[in-house]
């Protein structure tokens, strides 16, 4: 049976890297809201 | 502004150890012979979730001792926390789906596990809208603490959930009475994992602490006395 694992990797890479742009852009987010409190 | 230093040195280690963990995950660690590569959702998913709930059981902590002292580096702690556990439950709530559509077939049911996570966002938003409409910085941290102990006792029924009422989300693999029910090279990628979302936790709650310090010194400095952001 060589091919019943399920082809589902597309789901994978979907969550993955959903994951990393909500991670980055709340990094970003935080520089930002930061960069912006200490502007004078 | 040392601790804003910190708390992004510490969520750009976690980035980057991310990376690393992406790594390891799609090139070292065996695909689940059932689910496929879907399975390594997983890795995202669960130590999102435990963070999204710890992080809410810490603003639970905090709130109980701020209204007991009145400390304000507790009510930011919280507000922090809270925010954070945000990000974290967002990850859960679309890394599960995406998960449960291969698997389950359908991208959302109305499970215990997963209605009472989404009532945890739901928990979260709310405390972040009440801080951001209460005025006066001690009734909001009142009204905040009260909020974020409610937010708490919720996260038991979590993870009891799929033990009162087994529908569709597995039982614990790991956080269960017994040895976890993973192979080692799973277990460890897993760990690693979980190790990455506690430095994102560390470093973003530094980073959030930090900014709510920073804009309470320049209101107070403006004479603004502290209205507005928490």
């Amino acid at each position: 049976m060589p091919d019943a694992v399920p082809q589902n990797g597309g789901f994978m890479i979907a969550a993955y890297v959903i994951a990393a742009v909500i991670l980055g852009g709340y990094a970003l987010s935080l520089y930002l809201r930061a960069r912006r409190s200490l502007r004078p | 502004m040392r601790m804003l230093r910190a708390g992004r040195w510490i969520s750009g280690v976690a980035l980057a150890l991310l990376a690393g963990v992406y790594v390891r995950v799609l090139a070292y660690t065996p695909v689940e012979a059932s689910q496929g590569l879907a399975q390594k959702i997983f890795y995202l998913h669960v130590p999102a979730a435990i963070w999204a709930e710890t992080a809410m059981v810490l603003v639970g902590l905090a709130s109980i001792v701020y209204l007991f002292t009145k400390d304000p580096r507790l009510d930011r702690f919280a507000a922090s926390s809270a925010e954070v556990g945000t990000i974290f439950c967002v990850i859960v709530l679309t890394t599960g789906p995406i998960w449960g559509k291969p698997i389950w077939g359908t991208w959302w049911t109305w499970d215990a596990r997963l209605t009472l996570t989404l009532f945890l966002f739901l928990l979260y938003v709310g405390y972040l809208l009440l801080r951001s409409a209460v005025v006066d910085p001690a009734t909001r941290a009142r009204y905040a603490a009260v909020l974020g102990i409610c937010g708490m006792c919720e996260v038991p029924f979590i993870h009891l959930s799929v033990y009162m009422f087994p529908t569709l989300h597995p039982m614990p693999i790991i956080l269960q009475p017994g040895r976890p029910k993973l192979p080692g090279s799973m277990l460890t990628t897993w760990l690693l994992s979980l190790g990455v979302f506690t430095l994102f936790y560390v470093g973003f709650v530094v980073q959030r602490y930090a900014l709510s310090y920073l804009r309470e010194q320049l209101e107070a400095a403006a004479g603004a006395g502290g209205i507005g952001h928490a």
